[in-house]
């Protein structure tokens, strides 16, 4: 199966006309790259527009399931699927009670809407958050996809490296605000950069801003942040 | 585009000749009666823990979310082994389905696409938690929402029906295929612009948006 990047995608942002974006039925169908799946259901909670466009997408291919042919099950299929119902223990719920009494002790990233809470979480565990300077964190994500997956934490007023690209970036804030060049950006909003966009965002005054951000190609810090990646030796 | 798993078996691509196929025999959805019995069955299994009610499910389901796993390139065991997967999972957490939110084949087919993008993924994820959003569709938040979910999934199926062949091919090519705009146009031999005005006219009309007869 080909798991599919919105290369071709006409817009992330939600407006009657483009509700019917590949994006969507690339996702309804389970096609998107899962990080770009994370994406679209948190911005979907964000955004109830997003939301209706998503369920309605899903909607469909629910009803062409209903329609698809029957493929011949193996002997005795029901009857495994029985024992193994049987063979479910009491403990059902175990191992979701022990996840959250986990979580509970990572308050960080409690106030982020589900599937990117569970992400985030599952992350905070594992790697941690990354410092990369005043008021500004990174916390890389294992979305099952090849593709860079990262949440940033950006303070009020904190400044993101002045940087560009060597793929595009796909944005989505998820709370709080940040600004650049172009212009200002709330939850909701999804930013695309191409690679020859060049940018320093700063974050907004008030709330923190998180931003989830899904690139194919690396970040490239283009000021003294460069020159110390160049040192180090990456890309 | 990006090929995760590059196994040319896998692509998804639908050739012309191949998609036709599928909708030369008469598309037929559940009847409202037979939606209203799965969703009861649904309910027997969470408050009863009802087998017989899973059994009938089981019947209905299985072989159709086999048939999806096979069609996203899933070798045979993949897609039973999947499709067994989908089934028990619908037992554990039938008390978490709301019928007055999404019918059964919506809310299985949701699993089902989970299932197996969770099964492509390097990790499995370690358990569903109640918040898992595959469990429940997400939230109408504006109360001006044009139409409450199950009055939208009514319409959807009544219009899915009356839709010409050649709209419901592409919608087929896109909602249940996955194939994005361009790769529609190339398998169905259409300009991109043709492939993008039927497809949105064949979505508005499932949304309730656009009389029939276009």
């Amino acid at each position: 199966m080909l798991l599919k990047t919105p290369e071709f995608c006409d817009n992330m942002s939600y407006t009657p006309a483009n509700s019917f974006s590949e994006l969507y039925s690339a996702y309804a169908a389970g096609c998107l790259d899962p990080a770009f799946a994370l994406m679209v259901e948190t911005q979907s909670v964000l955004r109830p527009g997003i939301g209706d466009a998503v369920a309605s997408s899903e909607m469909i291919s629910g009803s062409l399931l209903e329609t698809a042919p029957m493929a011949a099950l193996s002997g005795g299929a029901l009857d495994r699927a029985l024992a193994a119902i049987d063979a479910l223990g009491a403990d059902e719920t175990a191992s979701v009670k022990a996840g959250l009494a986990a979580g509970e002790a990572m308050e960080e990233v409690l106030g982020l809407p589900e599937p990117l809470r569970a992400a985030a979480l599952d992350a905070v565990g594992k790697s941690g958050w990354q410092v990369m300077g005043r008021g500004l964190k990174r916390l890389n994500l294992n979305a099952g996809s090849r593709l860079e997956t990262e949440l940033y934490r950006i303070a009020p007023g904190a400044r993101i490296p002045r940087h560009s690209h060597a793929g595009s970036e796909y944005t989505l804030v998820v709370a709080g605000g940040f600004t650049d060049e172009r212009g200002s950006y709330g939850p909701g909003d999804v930013i695309i950069n191409g690679p020859d966009d060049c940018h320093q965002p700063v974050g907004d005054e008030g709330e923190i801003c998180y931003a989830l951000a899904v690139r194919d190609g690396g970040l490239r810090f283009t000021g003294m942040f460069g020159i110390i990646q160049r040192m180090l030796g990456a890309r | 585009m990006v090929a995760l798993r590059a196994n040319k078996a896998d692509s998804g691509f639908v050739p012309a000749g191949k998609a036709r196929r599928v909708f030369d025999k008469t598309v037929s959805t559940v009847d409202p009666a037979q939606r209203e019995r799965h969703a009861d069955c649904m309910a027997a299994i969470s408050a009863n823990r009802s087998k017989e009610a899973f059994a009938e499910l089981f019947d209905f389901y299985a072989p159709r979310i086999k048939s999806y796993m096979l069609r996203l390139g899933a070798s045979d065991s993949e897609a039973e082994e999947l499709a067994q997967d989908v089934m028990i999972t619908v037992w554990q957490k039938a008390g978490m389905y709301d019928r007055n939110q999404a019918s059964v084949s919506t809310w299985m087919f949701r699993i089902a696409r989970n299932r197996r993008i969770d099964a492509q993924r390097r990790q499995r994820r370690p358990e569903l938690t109640a918040d898992d959003p595959m469990l429940r569709p997400p939230e109408i938040e504006q109360p001006d929402a044009l139409l409450a979910r199950d009055q939208l999934e009514g319409i959807v199926r009544s219009e899915l029906v009356k839709l010409p062949l050649d709209q419901l091919r592409l919608l087929q090519a896109a909602f249940y295929d996955g194939l994005s705009h361009s790769e529609i146009a190339r398998a169905f031999n259409l300009p991109l612009g043709t492939v993008k005005s039927r497809i949105r006219l064949a979505f508005l009309r499932l949304r309730g948006e656009l009389e029939g007869g276009t």
